[in-house]
């Protein structure tokens, strides 16, 4: 094809189970397969991007129709790419700063990467896991009376990826991933209710809902705990908000939260280079190329956060959506700002070598700039010591939702539980309540970080135009530092 | 390959009649769709090497899906099944033979859809659209970023500049058939330009949106210019203390909590998992008595429009509260029953399959908005509605809006990000610094605590939705707003 500077074409395959229950009763269940491509390409003699992809059906999935679609799917790429680059050169004049597209070097990659499970999901019986789903919720449901939802979801399965480009990459990667969505409402008469959303997950197979988890515990227990939780928080006070900050010890499941929002995000090239203004945000660590937060101090000089995809977590995998050979990213070194996740083309704009961090949730989607396993680094401190020495705060336990300023610059993110810490001691537990703070005072503040460490499955960080859904790995140890805390005003 | 809505209907008779010869099969409903979503993504930095348009793409899907009601013993089991680009008689087995292996008793399933009233809306799709080629489709995504680009030029700004967003068109077609007797089709199309810009060195951003359900209408370049006069009138924008304030929310604000607070605590949904505030207050009092608030699917012209809903239910007019009192909930099929004894009837007009703003076999039919519509009783103009408020802020555009607490509690919180001012004597006196103010507040106390509703509304969309909201402004009394991000000054 005239112009044609590079193409790749993802093609994937996911077969999953998944069954849904409410309150013990059967809600739906199913088992399949389905399978779609996805076609990029650079072409035109000022390069620009043109994209196209599809579902394919069982009947069209036969060597010769496939073969035909995919040469429809190319012929529609290059066409887009084609038109975007004509454009690119007419409008030129008025805006210099476009460019065409250049992609890092990046060598090209033959490989096979098999799933990970010890037992195949493929084996486990859908009824089995609609039963699992109906005995747990009704359980759930049957703890006490004032549990008013027990909601269970579980999906297992394989999902298989072949990356190919005009380059000679050609890489098949396949992974398992076994996943339990719960989610509880309680609330005592004339109350106000209170809500939990979890999840329990990992890139395995079946043995994750047993316990292979970073709970270690099977679904089961799981969901009762979080059940039993949810009920003793409908018996405690609303936490009081304050207007000044206040010391906090975040524990590692608020902290995956807190990681992903202020330091997973803004570290993500595709945002620091403006990609992102219209919806899901700039960054502040990054205004042009020469003014930026690159090798200056945001943080505290303990704290320390990478983003590795060679980790166990939601965010492992071996090469990236680009064939780029996935690899650790250090964000933060000793509290300075060091590095941003990327793919080709930001690595190119950047100068920086690429670190293989583009993902797409599936074939049909473009690529992005995607956090892997982003977490804090753990430090040297029990948490019981981090705890033990405050005199005078809280202890946020466990995230629930965020809410995060544009360029990350600022957070109010939401706990499950709050505790009074007092003279070093866990006293009195409120509901409702969460912490607010500028990201970088936050940061700053840091003046303990646990020797503890554990990394949580997000199955639903959204991003991108039409918005993707993508699992990452988040977490890190116990932390200190200071905040307001949200909840009632009086 | 796009397939027409003739062979989509001819695939639901078939397969009704296909199933309707199996064995233990008491009912069943068929459902075949043809969609494409096309995006165009802006994204032009002056100091920064970009595309200016990122890629054109589009992702296209068809396929079928039926739900099955078996004979089971003296009860009934339903079951689900799908098959994807394959809507001939061998899809439609492959989605039987899948329904049938999926059934389950689910004691809330108690029926089908059956046929009610008929579709305001007909043949009000844009054929051109339907037709629309590549090179078109790259050139509304130019015409978007001209629209930026000439407007800044003009103003003699040429550096500093971010402009981002989208062009997006989906083009839909689907038919269904039951047992029950529905047999329809529906066919829509969808334009909407999303742009947000900024002078960035000024710390000012600038939103714009057009939409249209006909490309000889649409103006993509309307929305890169708007958003660039938004942005450079904000210049020079200051802070403010955090404290109580009477506001006024704009259209942007007004859609975004609609998006993400209001309406999904009233459908049923949010009821069968008692995680809305308005569990057990139909027919009460919940908001001030300025504010009414429906679902219409009808609204010629709006993008939200539909023909029939995914479960092939006419779309109408769903009230939800009526001057400060609820009225209604947002419902499908399944809730509608399994909640009719027990708290009211309800039309289920919003049983919807949507999957990234269009409609798809791969989804069960949930419950969505159409074109959610808020009215004042008495409205009054834009500028009578800062009089109103005499002296607080304008908020032009919130961002990151969440029920912090679940939505149950009401409590939310948002941060503002662009396109707002302080109002002093009922006069916009200067510009908000854009991400310095952040939103803390419950959404029961803002619906109760509306002074006044602005008589001109306007479609509006919001990044990750499906619906769209004919947003007025609203003025609202007593609203926290803290002072957030120092250390960026």
């Amino acid at each position: 094809m005239k112009n044609c500077r590079y193409a790749d074409v993802r093609l994937g395959i996911h077969e999953v189970k998944y069954a849904h229950a409410e309150n013990g009763k059967a809600k739906g269940m199913d088992e399949d397969a389905s399978l779609s491509f996805g076609i990029r390409m650079l072409a035109g003699e000022m390069s620009a991007w043109g994209f196209y992809s599809q579902s394919i059906g069982g009947s069209e999935a036969r060597p010769k129709s496939f073969g035909e679609i995919l040469t429809l799917g190319v012929q529609k790429a290059y066409a887009r790419a084609i038109a975007n680059a004509h454009k690119k050169a007419e409008f030129k004049p008025f805006a210099p700063s476009l460019t065409e597209v250049t992609l890092a070097r990046v060598n090209p990659c033959r490989d096979a990467i098999d799933s990970v499970f010890d037992e195949d999901p493929r084996a486990i019986p859908v009824k089995d896991i609609l039963a699992l789903c109906i005995k747990i919720s009704g359980a759930m449901h049957s703890i006490g009376k004032d549990v008013r939802y027990a909601f269970l979801q579980v999906q297992t399965g394989i999902h298989r990826e072949v990356f190919c480009s005009s380059e000679g990459a050609c890489i098949d990667q396949a992974h398992a991933l076994t996943q339990g969505t719960l989610a509880v409402v309680a609330q005592k008469a004339g109350g106000v209710p209170e809500v939990c959303h979890d999840y329990l997950g990992d890139l395995r197979g079946w043995e994750v809902l047993q316990g292979k988890n970073i709970y270690r515990q099977p679904l089961a227990e799981f969901a009762g705990m979080r059940t039993h939780e949810t009920l003793e928080l409908t018996e405690a006070e609303f936490l009081p908000a304050t207007n000044e900050p206040v010391v906090v010890v975040t524990n590692p499941h608020f902290n995956a939260l807190l990681v992903h929002e202020i330091i997973g995000h803004p570290t993500e090239a595709d945002r620091a280079l403006k990609l992102e203004t219209a919806y899901a945000g700039r960054s502040w660590l990054l205004r042009d190329l020469q003014n930026n937060e690159l090798g200056k101090q945001i943080a505290s000089p303990l704290l320390n956060a990478y983003s590795d995809p060679s980790m166990n977590g939601y965010g492992h995998y071996k090469y990236d959506a680009e064939g780029t050979p996935a690899k650790r990213v250090n964000l933060i070194e000793n509290g300075i700002c060091k590095e941003f996740m990327n793919g080709r083309e930001q690595a190119a704009i950047l100068q920086h070598p690429p670190n293989g961090s583009m993902r797409a949730t599936d074939p049909h989607s473009v690529p992005l700039v995607r956090m892997t396993n982003t977490v804090f680094a753990k430090g040297d401190k029990s948490p019981a010591e981090i705890i033990a020495e405050v005199k005078d705060g809280y202890f946020i336990v466990n995230h629930r939702i965020p809410s995060i300023s544009e360029s990350r610059e600022n957070f109010r993110i939401s706990a499950q539980k709050v505790y009074k810490v007092e003279s070093g001691k866990i006293t009195k537990l409120y509901r409702q309540g969460g912490i607010t703070a500028d990201s970088k005072d936050f940061l700053m503040n840091i003046d303990a970080v646990g020797s503890d460490f554990s990394v949580f499955p997000i199955p639903n960080c959204g991003k991108g135009q039409p918005m993707q859904i993508m699992r990452v790995g988040n977490g890190g140890p116990t932390l200190r530092s200071r905040a307001k805390l949200t909840g009632l005003r009086t | 390959m796009m397939i027409d809505t003739g062979t989509l209907r001819t695939s639901v008779r078939n397969g009704i009649e296909f199933i309707k010869k199996q064995r233990d099969v008491i009912d069943a409903e068929v459902f075949a769709s043809w969609n494409e979503h096309i995006t165009v993504r802006v994204n032009y930095t002056s100091d920064i090497p970009c595309n200016g348009i990122h890629e054109p793409k589009s992702t296209q899907g068809c396929g079928i899906a039926l739900r099955v009601v078996f004979g089971s013993g003296k009860g009934i089991k339903v079951g689900l099944g799908n098959s994807a680009n394959d809507i001939t008689q061998r899809g439609i087995i492959d989605a039987f033979s899948k329904a049938k292996r999926n059934k389950i008793y689910d004691p809330d399933f108690l029926s089908l859809p059956v046929p009610i009233g008929e579709p305001v809306l007909q043949n009000y799709h844009d054929p051109e659209t339907m037709e629309i080629d590549d090179e078109t489709i790259v050139r509304l995504g130019w015409q978007g970023l001209k629209g930026v680009l000439e407007e800044y030029h003009q103003n003699r700004f040429s550096t500093s500049i971010i402009a981002g967003g989208d062009i997006t068109i989906i083009r839909e077609r689907m038919a269904i058939a039951s047992t029950k007797g529905i047999d329809d089709f529906d066919e829509s199309t969808i334009l909407t330009a999303n742009i947000t810009s900024m002078v960035e060195r000024e710390n000012v951003k600038g939103s714009g949106w057009n939409t249209s359900t006909h490309v000889s209408r649409f103006r993509p370049e309307d929305a890169g210019r708007e958003s660039a006069e938004s942005a450079i009138k904000t210049i020079g924008g200051e802070r403010i203390s955090s404290g109580t304030y009477d506001v006024v929310f704009g259209r942007q604000p007004v859609a975004d909590l609609c998006a993400n607070i209001l309406i999904p605590a009233l459908s049923l949904s949010a009821v069968n998992a008692s995680d809305t505030p308005f569990l057990g207050k139909l027919g009460q009092k919940v908001a001030s008595e300025a504010l009414t608030v429906y679902d219409d699917g009808t609204i010629k012209g709006a993008i939200g429009s539909k023909k029939i809903s995914c479960e092939g239910i006419p779309t109408g007019k769903t009230s939800l509260i009526h001057h400060g009192f609820l009225t209604g909930f947002l419902a499908n099929h399944y809730l509608a029953k399994k909640f009719d004894s027990r708290i009211a009837s309800f039309i289920p007009r919003n049983g919807f399959r949507f999957e990234k703003g269009k409609r798809s076999y791969t989804q069960q039919p949930g419950i969505s908005p159409t074109n959610i519509v808020i009215e004042g009783k008495e409205e009054i103009s834009s500028r009578s509605l800062l009089s109103e408020i005499n002296h607080g802020i304008y908020i032009g555009r919130i961002w990151y809006t969440y029920p912090i607490n679940g939505l149950a509690a009401g409590d939310f919180t948002s941060t503002i990000i662009a396109d707002s001012y302080v109002v002093k004597g009922g006069e916009i006196a200067h510009p908000l610094r854009p991400n310095t103010v952040r939103i803390n507040s419950n959404i029961m106390d803002i619906i109760k605590n509306i002074i006044a509703i602005s008589n001109d509304k306007r479609q509006t969309i919001l990044w990750g939705n499906e619906e769209i909201v004919l947003a007025p402004e609203i003025a609202v009394q007593g609203v926290q707003l803290d002072s957030i991000s120092g250390f960026i000054a």
